[in-house]
């Protein structure tokens, strides 16, 4: 009994050293590293050499029937390449 | 998406089709495209599905963010913009050149 508490407090010592030199450590090794400032801001799981998820969808051009011409990724196959630049609206200036 | 305007001469002798890509309806991107002079087509993914697939969705703003992927003509991806760089096209039509090339060499 008295021989597992001391082999807790034990634990809980080492716990709190390492705890207490985490942050001490880390400035030190990185001192220019900036702030994690953006911590809700997505990144795609896509890398480059994957094949591109194909989609269609309905745009701003209009077509011979006035309607909006969709475009489908994968019709440029074999034909050219593709720049998809997406955008948020509400926050593009320019 | 100016700077993609500006710079759509440059993608277009790479043999390059530019889209413009956001989860706003057609009606707000044709307003848009206008008022910016936009001539390339600007995509509408009302459904979020394209960015979800593409893994750019912001579940908290319920928008895409800022990426630009450039696709060869196979298929697959060759360049990949994420954030603020994504703004500036030249990562974009750089990657587009070296596509011309190296389809030269081959």
């Amino acid at each position: 009994m008295i021989k597992s508490a001391f082999g807790l407090v034990i634990l809980l010592a080492a716990a709190g050293i390492l705890a207490a030199q985490t942050p001490t450590a880390t400035p030190s090794a990185s001192p220019a590293a900036p702030p994690a400032a953006q911590p809700a801001v997505p990144h795609t799981n896509l890398k480059v050499g994957q094949a591109a998820p194909d989609f269609t969808l309905p745009s701003t051009i209009a077509g011979a029937d006035g309607r909006s011409v969709r475009y489908k990724l994968s019709d440029f196959k074999d034909k050219k390449n593709v720049v998809l630049a997406f955008y948020v609206l509400a926050f593009t200036g320019g | 998406m100016k700077a993609y305007q500006a710079g759509l001469a440059k993608f277009e002798a790479t043999d390059t089709q530019v889209f413009g890509i956001s989860v706003d309806s057609v009606p707000a991107n044709r307003e848009f495209g206008k008022q910016n002079g936009i001539t390339f087509p600007l995509l509408s993914d009302f459904k979020r599905t394209v960015v979800k697939d593409y893994g750019i969705f912001n579940e908290e703003g319920g928008y895409g963010n800022r990426a630009t992927f450039v696709i060869d003509k196979k298929g697959i991806i060759q360049h990949i913009d994420e954030g603020r760089v994504a703004i500036d096209p030249t990562g974009a039509a750089d990657a587009c050149n070296i596509l011309t090339h190296k389809k030269g060499t081959q």
